[in-house]
């Protein structure tokens, strides 16, 4: 196999898969975090490409990476406060059933605000063109993409781990009567961090655009995809979302040059293994 | 008598007499063909509260056993293809069940997803065998002993006689001790376990049961439209299942017969007045998960209840 090939594709591989990590990582927040299983995720995802699309086509790029996740994150707030919330008594399975019936709102609505029709994109002013790496080239605005991602990624893990609001959210998780006793209101820091998770997915969205364009359904592989990766990566485990979507986004586009037919599938054998095997994941603790 | 041996007869009559008033016997067929993939998906949920995302892996299994059957082998008997596609349903669902039952919650679900992925993949990738995205055509529909169901109408009735088999059995299933102990499963897993109930092995058969009557199902369709696309083991039948079995309610079998009778006459009606249907359908699905648990079928006890 020609070695710069090989080149290309684990270069592609790491993009998508930090593509992937940005989505799973709003997933473990969400998920893993507060436990809730939002099916609408990639919904989410999709939300942000066509708010983003829209954004950059009146006021620019740059500005289309703030609106996207502000926008979907505004939305996710509300339908976490109106309805999510309330059906935490009600257990898992009533939560995926109203995210599944807001998948099927989100994609009929992108329909009729936007059009059935595929969306096309070309990379923003002053991305164009690429490194030249050897006989290979690798394009500026993916590196772009690489950079702003894990440095998002990086800022969320920040905030989580490092500052006193991250450290309310946990002790929350951990012990919600308790952080509420001492005065904190724990079920509006649940809706912000579920915001912020759906956010999360709306600039992976937004990110998106220029490189596959974007469709109404564009949220349902990336829905499936984020929950095999929070799955192999372990739940509830940001580092295991980080690193189980950039092994994830390898996998299948190595899965291109050996067996481009099953690049989809082998992730789900991957998770239904992980599932099976080791019902954890790779970083999980339990 | 109590009310609900009412409702069959009543059910029966107005399957009946419904070609009278819809002159549409595929679209009714159809409806009766969901109402058993959404009443096996219900014996699931409902009695056993296991959420399947699979339920179009037992349904391609049945309608690809029907169609490679009437495809290759000659004069096949209607009742031996049914009876083909119920063991592949069942097969299938033994293997789904064995695998899945041993999770928990979310994880669980989310393996019957990745079969569902799996099934998908190899029902598109051996073209030779199903024909692919393509689908699998040439199935000539065979008589029942002397009748001939080359007709639609001829068919809805073959397809009643069928629904109603099946779905007394089922009926009788979620009375009998055995739809206790799912129920009991259901509440409290740990709790019938410990009062010494092999609960893996009543959530397997569970599937079995739910496997056979969604094969059943899938060889009905595929007899009813002569070919088996892709779609039969599509992930989005498998959500259309799900939708159906909510919006009828799943507290009663009744419910899920309901749920594709809405389903089927919305989908086929309502995308011809407004392209954006499944907005409308989404909002109501969202409400009966808000506010109205027991799905549409128990509007009728709750306004029976106030009056």
């Amino acid at each position: 196999m020609e070695p710069s090939l090989v080149a290309i594709e684990i270069l592609n591989g790491v993009v998508l898969g930090v593509i992937y990590a940005l989505v799973a990582a709003g997933l473990t927040l969400i998920f893993g975090m507060l436990d809730i299983p939002n099916f609408a995720h990639g919904a989410f995802y999709a939300l942000g490409a066509y708010v983003a699309y829209t954004a950059m086509m009146h006021a620019g790029f740059p500005l289309a990476l703030l609106a996207a996740p502000l926008a979907v994150g505004v939305v996710g707030i509300v339908l976490d406060a109106l309805f999510i919330r309330k059906l935490a008594r009600a257990g898992h399975t009533y939560q995926i059933l109203f995210t599944l019936g807001l998948v099927m709102i989100v994609q009929e609505a992108i329909v009729l605000i936007w059009g059935p029709d595929p969306l096309s994109v070309d990379v923003p002013h002053g991305l164009g063109g690429g490194i030249a790496l050897g006989v290979i080239s690798f394009p500026y605005y993916r590196l772009f993409l690489v950079a702003i991602a894990a440095l998002l990624i990086a800022l969320v893990w920040l905030v989580l781990e490092r500052t006193k609001l991250g450290a309310i959210i946990r002790a929350g998780i951990e012990d919600p009567e308790m952080v509420d006793a001492i005065g904190y209101d724990v079920q509006r820091l649940f809706t912000i961090v579920f915001g912020i998770g759906v956010a999360l997915a709306a600039i992976a969205g937004a990110l998106i655009l220029p490189l596959r364009g974007g469709q109404p359904a564009m949220g349902n592989e990336l829905n499936a995809i984020s929950f095999v990766v929070v799955v192999i990566g372990g739940l509830g485990s940001f580092a295991g979302a980080v690193v189980g979507g950039i092994l994830v986004g390898l996998v299948q586009s190595l899965m291109t040059l050996v067996f481009p037919a099953a690049d989809e599938v082998a992730i789900f054998v991957a998770m239904a293994v992980v599932l099976l095997v080791r019902p954890q994941g790779l970083f999980g603790r339990r | 008598m109590n009310r609900r041996s009412f409702t069959f007869p009543i059910l029966m009559a107005l399957i009946a007499i419904a070609p009278l008033i819809v002159h549409y016997p595929e679209l009714l067929a159809q409806a009766l063909i969901f109402g058993l993939l959404a009443a096996a998906f219900n014996l699931l949920l409902g009695e056993l509260g296991f959420l399947s995302f699979g339920q179009a892996v037992f349904n391609g299994l049945g309608a690809y056993a029907a169609g490679l059957l009437l495809v290759h082998v000659a004069h096949m008997p209607i009742l031996v293809v049914l009876a083909a596609a119920a063991v592949c349903g069942a097969l299938g669902a033994a293997i789904v069940g064995f695998l899945a039952s041993g999770g928990a919650g979310v994880y669980a679900v989310m393996l019957t997803f990745a079969f569902n992925e799996l099934a998908y993949y190899l029902a598109f990738q051996m073209r030779d065998v199903t024909g692919g995205d393509n689908g699998l055509r040439g199935l000539v529909r065979p008589g029942f002993f002397g009748l001939d169901l080359s007709g639609n109408v001829a068919y809805y009735y073959f397809t009643a006689v069928i629904f109603l088999t099946v779905f007394y059995a089922l009926l009788r299933i979620v009375d009998a001790p055995f739809g206790h102990v799912l129920r009991a499963i259901r509440e409290n897993e740990a709790r019938a376990r410990t009062i010494g109930y092999d609960t893996r092995r009543f959530k397997v058969t569970a599937f079995v049961i739910s496997g056979a009557i969604t094969g059943i199902g899938g060889a009905l369709y595929a007899m009813l439209y002569g070919f088996v696309p892709l779609e039969v083991v599509d992930f989005t039948t498998s959500t259309n299942i799900v939708i159906m079995g909510i919006l009828g309610g799943i507290g009663s079998p009744y419910g899920a017969i309901l749920g594709a009778g809405i389903f089927t006459l919305l989908s086929d009606r309502l995308s011809h007045v407004w392209a954006h249907w499944p907005l409308l359908l989404g909002v109501l699905f969202c409400t009966v998960v808000m506010v109205l648990r027991g799905g549409v079928v128990s509007l009728g006890a709750r306004v029976a209840k106030r009056a």
